[in-house]
């Protein structure tokens, strides 16, 4: 499951390297799941964000191949002009700026300098995508003892979902 | 919470099913206790990341959306209350929506209260790039707040709270999670008198009976 609490192991993990390197490891939170990196960015002049192959797809799930940037059926082509503010060589490693992909994408992002964490959100397509069908957006959350349930478990029957909070 | 469980009592064996979605970044450990007194049979679920706030477009709570058998909106989130204990806030009565939903579960498609195709589109509209900047924003200081930074989330509560102005879920969860006069310079009576008799919840556009003014 995807939680905050994953999360928190991770900063913990990644403070405790901090300390043994003194060098900044981002964290990528995408698609409401956080990642470490494992490997500083050598672009220390950059204020992009950039990322292994390895770690892109560690973090996002998306692979870098010959037709673009893909995730299963989903395909995004880079600007053939502009391949070099996508990728860069160091050594033997590609490196992928994740921070100029979202703004190729038109995805928002959320940074925190000090802390190196970055956040990535929903396309604008991902988020507004029901508005063509008028299908209520799914989504699975846990009950009070971590048992999932998502809105279609209820498929057949009227729903009304209601929100609340304790505040 | 008690009153919605008298509600679902009446209802559930008509094909009909609440699911209830706590707002809280605080997850479990701060919904439990609300759950724990009403003891519902319907669905409750904990939301720590705000998702159905983001994936609906939600400002406030308690709102609600009605989703039909096919898993389609059939009326958008509206403010929902199953008793008038907040009527100081709504300037509503919460009669005329049970009635509503009462209606809805009686007749299905048929149902006054369920909105055409054009009504829909007209009252859900695309989110601005704002808001997901804002949407965004909040997430991340929610992941700072998990992880310890407390004092680090609260520039990005602010930075989602000015994004998204009129979203009172950003604003209370965030004041919630920390002193809010001394951090945020405010709280939550002093922006509700700010409001200066504009109404804290959008007002319900229902069919007759619902839309008499009160």
């Amino acid at each position: 499951m995807r939680t905050h609490f994953r999360c928190v192991g991770l900063i913990f993990l990644c403070s405790m390297a901090n300390e043994a390197t003194s060098q900044v490891r981002n964290v990528v939170i995408y698609d409401d799941a956080a990642t470490e990196l494992r490997t500083p960015s050598p672009f220390t002049q950059s204020k992009d964000l950039w990322v292994t192959l390895a770690e892109l797809t560690r973090s996002t799930g998306f692979v870098v191949k010959p037709q673009g940037v893909c995730r299963s059926e989903l395909c995004f082509p880079l600007p053939k002009q502009r391949k070099a503010d996508f990728l860069g060589q160091r050594g033997k490693v590609t490196w992928f700026n994740l921070s100029e992909f979202a703004r190729l994408v038109k995805q928002p992002v959320a940074h925190d300098e000090k802390l190196a964490t970055w956040c990535f959100g929903p396309r604008p397509e991902g988020q507004n995508g029901y508005l063509a069908t008028l299908e209520a957006p799914n989504f699975a959350l846990p009950d009070r003892s971590g048992k999932l349930h998502s809105l279609s478990d209820f498929r057949g029957k009227k729903v009304l979902l209601i929100t609340w909070a304790s505040w | 919470m008690p009153g919605w469980q008298i509600f679902y009592h009446e209802l559930k064996d008509k094909n009909f099913e609440i699911v209830s979605v706590a707002q809280d970044t605080g997850g479990a450990k701060d919904a439990s206790p609300w759950i724990e007194k009403a003891n519902p049979e319907y669905t409750v679920l904990i939301d720590e990341q705000h998702l159905i706030t983001k994936l609906y477009s939600m400002v406030n709570v308690p709102t609600a959306v009605w989703i039909s058998e096919q898993g389609k909106i059939v009326r958008p989130n509206e403010v929902a209350f199953v008793d008038d204990r907040f009527k100081s806030y709504s300037h509503m009565d919460s009669g005329p929506y049970l009635e509503g939903i009462r209606d809805w579960v009686a007749k299905g498609e048929r149902s006054s209260f369920v909105l055409s195709e054009a009504e829909l589109r007209k009252r859900l509209t695309p989110v601005s790039p704002d808001r997901l900047m804002a949407d965004v924003e909040f997430s991340l200081a929610e992941y700072l707040y998990h992880a310890g930074h407390g004092p680090e989330a609260i520039p990005h509560f602010k930075q989602a709270q000015r994004l998204a102005p009129d979203n009172w879920n950003y604003k209370r969860q965030a004041w919630l999670l920390s002193d809010a006069e001394r951090d945020y310079g405010t709280n939550f009576t002093k922006e509700v008198q700010k409001l200066n008799g504009k109404p804290y919840y959008a007002p319900r556009q229902m069919p007759e009976p619902a839309d008499k003014p009160n």
